[in-house]
């Protein structure tokens, strides 16, 4: 059945990402150069196993310490939040992870130490940020793995749009701990080969990062506006998706009819493995011929529920700087001819796509211009 | 104010069942076999959707402070050697995955809050927004066991689904959340949420700064 995206015109006030190369300038000018932050990376930190490729932020180590050392650099993540108030009955906050601080669950599991299990839950995780960054109790928590930042972006625009709300706050984030590196490295996607999204090669493999963000939405200023956002849950298989990709189909279908005017490139979601990749490319090239689709995960690792604010942070500031970067990490051949693996001018283009997709066949995608 | 119409309801109250027992007591509803690898979660949500006919364009929001408490504590376990399966099914949706891939039904829009203070009135915010036409709204928490025992899973299992229209014809009762002037609130957990809906019981309660929760009964 056709469905149509939801068409929210909603403006972007302000947007920031944290990533380890630091804030949106510097890992924009440092995608743009083509670097790299993956690192070959013992899987479970101190306890050892296959060196996989990790990106870790400055001052983060793979091991949870309680505190959290991600506590500090979301509190600087934060001070670029412009406004205050957030949390009031007018101004909600959407949070959005994949793990929260499950990562401190692991480290109380492995070293019996009470002091973690403060950081252990969501509810308890995000009432200690709430305290540190002065937020009030309008707090709202999503957890859906790799859409999570998807969901919050969607639920404020809901939000603003039925006039609960003056302007929303979504604030994502996920910190790599041994608990989810261990989770991906058993399902064999995290190996010691580093992740080339969209090449067809023999063997997928993944990296995994650090990343944080955050998105201010509000209905009158901001230079640019989220267009249209759709969602879609294949609910065919924890780990795979349906083999004819009807379900990437299912979720772009709605925004190519969105963007038919309109000259988009594709910020993909494109982890590295084989199959979702080459699905979601050829989904992309069927739904929006010719646009040039490039994925930034074989530089930044897949930041799990926070890859969809990160990249979106990042896709802004592509536009705003006139240049997208390309495919890192990639090398020919590609699954389409539309992958790009070298940065390109992007004055030609007013639309960009920004898609992720999730266990359980979950996809979610938006479409981002300038206002 | 924000309201829709409860058109069903199922719940599941299993005390202090055992996840074995369940899949027992339940196995009758699933195809055969399918029960194997399901969590108590997974079969009870399962459970409480199946009569409520879930479709692809249904709006799913789904709420649960702790979600597959046992699973997590397994996959915790696991190590040094990581359990893939375990590692799949912790994650916060799986309970809802299960049953969905159970019936091979994908749906639309699907949003899982978590949280505790705030997730009863922050997920029926996402509920009654819903443009969709019908509106599941499901939940649950499964009692774990050395979690419980460090406060970081429930002591309970429970699990619920709505079924949510803007239609007045037939409704079995009335949710809705209503602005006020007010700015104190009480206390209202997911527990007290479903223990209204397991008793058919009214709420008219003051569930966050200017917010009231309202539910009436036919």
């Amino acid at each position: 059945m056709s469905f149509p995206a939801e068409n929210t015109s909603i403006r972007v006030a302000a947007t920031g990402c944290l990533t380890p190369f630091g804030d949106t300038d510097a890992t924009l000018a440092a995608l743009l150069r083509g670097e790299r932050a993956l690192r070959p990376t013992p899987v479970l930190g101190t306890e050892g196993g296959d060196a996989v490729p990790l990106a870790l932020c400055p001052g983060h180590t793979l091991n949870e310490t309680a505190p959290p050392s991600w506590l500090r650099l979301l509190g600087q993540l934060a001070e670029k939040i412009p406004g205050d108030g957030w949390g009031s009955p007018r101004r909600p906050v959407f949070v959005t992870s994949s793990n929260f601080g499950v990562g401190n669950l692991h480290a109380f599991r492995r070293t019996r130490d009470a002091a973690h299990l403060a950081f252990a839950t969501p509810s308890a995780t995000v009432g200690l940020l709430q305290t540190q960054l002065g937020w009030g109790a309008n707090v709202s928590l999503l957890s859906h793995a790799c859409v999570s930042a998807h969901l919050g972006l969607l639920l404020a625009t809901r939000t603003l749009h039925a006039g609960l709300a003056d302007e929303a706050l979504i604030f994502s984030f996920d910190f790599l701990s041994p608990f989810v590196t261990g989770g991906f490295h058993a399902l064999k996607i995290l190996n010691t080969d580093f992740p080339a999204p969209y090449q067809n090669r023999d063997t997928g493999s993944i990296g995994l990062g650090d990343g944080a963000a955050f998105a201010v939405l509000t209905r009158e200023r901001g230079d640019f506006a989220v267009l249209a956002q759709s969602l879609h849950n294949e609910m065919h298989h924890f780990t795979a998706n349906q083999p004819d990709g009807a379900g990437f189909d299912a979720c772009l279908a709605p925004l190519a009819a969105a963007a038919a005017h309109r000259r988009p490139w594709l910020k993909g979601h494109g982890t590295g493995t084989l199959e979702a990749g080459r699905l979601e490319a050829g989904a992309l090239a069927r739904a929006f011929p010719g646009a040039p689709l490039v994925s930034w995960k074989g530089s930044l690792g897949h930041t799990l529920g926070s890859c969809g604010l990160v990249e979106l942070a990042l896709a802004a500031g592509a536009l705003r700087a006139g240049r997208t970067p390309g495919t890192i990490g990639s090398a020919a051949p590609a699954f389409t001819a539309a992958v790009a693996r070298e940065s390109f001018d992007n004055r030609h283009l007013d639309t960009v796509l920004c898609a992720s997709n999730a266990f359980g066949g979950a996809h979610a995608a938006l479409l981002l211009a300038a206002s | 104010m924000l309201s829709r119409y409860i058109h069903a309801i199922h719940t599941e109250d299993p005390g202090l069942e055992e996840p074995a027992a369940t899949r027992e007591r339940l196995k009758e509803r699933f195809p055969r076999g399918a029960t194997r690898r399901m969590t108590q979660p997974g079969l009870l949500i399962a459970a409480a959707l199946a009569n409520l006919a879930p479709g692809e364009d249904d709006t799913l929001v789904y709420a649960s402070c702790y979600a597959e408490s046992r699973a997590l504590e397994s996959y915790l376990d696991s190590f040094p050697t990581p359990s893939p399966t375990l590692f799949q099914t912790s994650i916060h949706p799986g309970s809802v995955q299960q049953a969905f891939i159970g019936r091979q039904q994908p749906v639309r829009h699907f949003f899982p809050h978590t949280g505790r203070p705030q997730l009863v009135v922050h997920a029926l915010q996402t509920a009654l927004l819903a443009p969709t036409p019908r509106t599941i709204f499901c939940g649950g928490e499964e009692r774990g066991t050395w979690l419980r025992e460090q406060r970081a899973a429930s002591d309970r299992t429970f699990a619920f689904a709505l079924l949510l229209t803007p239609e007045p014809a037939g409704a079995l009762g009335k949710i809705s959340l209503v602005a006020t002037d007010g700015t104190a609130t009480e206390r209202f957990l997911l527990p007290a949420f479903f223990d209204a809906l397991h008793a058919r019981q009214a709420i008219d309660i003051a569930v966050a700064p200017g917010l009231r929760l309202m539910l009436t009964w036919s």
